[in-house]
């Protein structure tokens, strides 16, 4: 009896290019070795998924049901309950303020990173190498550490309240520096010394040159600025309060902390704040996963 | 002097950057170990105290209970946090069919916002009967537990989902550490009569050691940022059990006392350990050995 785990060792079958190799005899050894492999990738599966297929049928109980019942599916899939809480609790405009929120770090990552990165990989002037040692540094300094006298600053200098502060804080990110850093390397000198004979000015270099060759790298900055920002709530917590620009996540922060809210609604709202990251995920996917495999970074 | 000039430019084009890392990172680096040593009023320092606030917070049962908490949360997310991304990786270098689906769904709970997927997993963890940890256990018999009032309990659990979240990730870092393995290496110890408990004893494990050690490191430091994971699912309880000094330090700032002073104390000493384990990373980083 042949099961279609033992049929991988067939000649149709795509080379194997783990421990287990193709000029490995086919003992029963390898065989059960083989089967277990699938055994707990399966596994791996239902982990992965289970937790957030849960979530979105739990979305569709109502409160009573939610409290009550036992089962894994809600007794009917009304979908009014997701629009009715997505009316009730205006997540529209929470959306929209996430949405502010990324437009202008994303602008702000490419821009200030980008040409911090061009000072310390290109145009090098004399010094920067103590600039380059402390963001390297900064790499390794989790942000929360300096949080509480950030906050403090953004209190003294009235900054809090809009999204100035979260805007211009993507401008300081010392992996989009890194990132762009590695990519700005790869880049030919001889471009850019022909550029500059040609009496182009440094900054025409970066923006008419150096920003062009580099869309792959400002591809991935987009993407790791864009998911930062709409996950991140202790900082915009902190800068915009519960006032009218609160973002998704700062929202369902002060749900799942001050506990205002229904279960049901609550999870909910998880639901809505998983729907972008995922859709962004699956368009992406190909462009996140061959980053995080060359440069080791998993943003 | 044009060589002057240029210079002054590049460091002109240079300086929104270096103020902005200024602004958001140095500085308020500084004024932490500053602010750690002055008794603070709202957001005022009032006096400089010395080391009354390190004194201070040392003979608090909180911030002793956060320093071992922090050691526990460590050899957990060694056990699970690092081991279980490599296990992974190992797994699905194995799969023919099938890899590029595995990789990407395994990679699929990373996606999800930290904070959604803390939620989420709070729900799971419920002790009541709906609980859906709870009503698994109860098809194999076993009563409702409470999870997160248990002491022994929590960090285990806030590492697993942390782990959950993030080992897809790693596991693609690994993945191409396995992929950049010479082949002829596997066939010379095969002829040689090597089973696959040899192969990844002698060949597979050496060859990710490297990158394995970096990313320890960086495993280990990021668990020094653990914060809103304990406050969303415990609140840092059961009676501090689960309560990490990032969780400290917001909540000696922001839990509605403000104190600032105390805060930063907790927030230097963080940041001392830490530089511990950046030097030790910066070890690891010169012993690296090639292996082709």
């Amino acid at each position: 009896m042949k099961t279609k785990f033992f049929n991988l060792f067939n000649k149709n079958a795509p080379p194997r290019t783990g421990i287990i190799r193709d000029f490995d005899k086919k003992t029963t050894g390898i065989k059960v070795t083989v089967f277990f492999v699938y055994i707990v990738c399966a596994i791996v599966v239902v982990l992965a998924l289970f937790p957030i297929y849960w979530v979105i049928m739990a979305g569709f109980k109502d409160l009573r049901e939610f409290m009550s019942s036992t089962l894994i599916h809600p007794y009917a899939f009304d979908f009014t309950r997701y629009t009715t809480t997505w009316n009730q609790l205006n997540i529209i405009q929470n959306y929209l303020n996430s949405f502010y929120a990324i437009i202008g770090s994303v602008v702000s990552a490419l821009v200030f990173n980008g040409l911090l990165a061009y000072g310390l990989a290109i145009l090098k002037p004399k010094g920067y190498k103590i600039v380059h040692n402390m963001v390297l540094v900064s790499l390794l300094i989790p942000a929360t550490i300096a949080l509480v006298p950030l906050f403090i600053n953004i209190q003294r200098f009235n900054m809090g309240g809009f999204f100035t502060p979260l805007w211009l804080a993507a401008g300081a990110n010392a992996i989009n520096v890194v990132l762009f850093r590695q990519f700005f390397l790869s880049i030919p000198g001889s471009i850019i010394e022909a550029a500059r004979m040609d009496g182009c000015s440094q900054l025409k270099v970066f923006s008419k040159i150096v920003m062009p060759l580099s869309k792959p790298i400002c591809v991935v900055v987009t993407i790791f600025t864009v998911n930062g920002v709409w996950s991140d709530f202790l900082l915009p917590f902190l800068v915009l309060g519960v006032g009218q620009w609160q973002t998704v996540m700062v929202r369902l922060f002060v749900f799942s902390t001050q506990q205002t809210i229904n279960n049901d609604d609550l999870m909910r709202a998880v639901v809505f704040s998983m729907v972008p990251p995922i859709i962004l995920f699956f368009i992406f996917q190909k462009k996140l996963t061959e980053n995080i495999v060359t440069s080791g970074i998993k943003g | 002097m044009a060589k002057f000039k240029q210079h002054a430019t590049s460091w002109f084009i240079m300086l929104p950057g270096i103020i902005l890392f200024g602004f958001f990172l140095w500085v308020p680096l500084l004024q932490s170990v500053r602010m750690s040593f002055y008794r603070t009023r709202n957001i005022e320092l009032v006096e400089f105290v010395g080391f009354d606030n390190f004194i201070s917070i040392f003979n608090r049962h909180e911030f002793r209970q956060a320093l071992v908490n922090t050691f526990s949360y460590t050899i957990w997310s060694i056990l699970l946090g690092f081991l279980v991304p490599i296990f992974l990786a190992l797994i699905i270098g194995e799969t023919v069919r099938g890899k590029g689906f595995f990789r990407t769904v395994a990679y699929v709970p990373n996606v999800l916002p930290g904070l959604a997927a803390m939620i989420l997993w709070r729900a799971f963890f419920s002790a009541e009967s709906t609980g859906v940890i709870n009503i698994l256990l109860g098809h194999l018999g076993i009563g409702p537990m409470t999870f997160l009032t248990e002491a022994n309990w929590v960090i285990p659990i806030i590492v697993l989902i942390s782990t959950w979240r993030g080992a897809g990730a790693t596991a693609l870092i690994y993945m191409a550490g396995l992929a950049g393995i010479n082949p002829e290496l596997y066939e010379a110890a095969t002829i040689d009569g090597a089973g696959i408990w040899k192969r990844i004893r002698y060949i597979t494990a050496p060859a990710i050691f490297n990158l394995g050690s970096t990313l320890l490191i960086l495993q280990i430091i990021a668990i020094f940022q653990i914060m809103y994971e304990p406050l969303v699912l415990t609140r840092g309880g059961p009676d501090n059990a689960s309560i990490s000094l990032m969780l400290l330090m917001w909540n000696y700032a922001f839990g509605g006392n403000m104190d600032f002073g105390r805060a930063s104390a907790v927030a230097v000493i963080t940041a001392v350990i830490l530089l511990g384990f950046t030097v030790l990373y910066q070890i690891a980083q010169r012993r690296k050995v090639d292996w082709d």
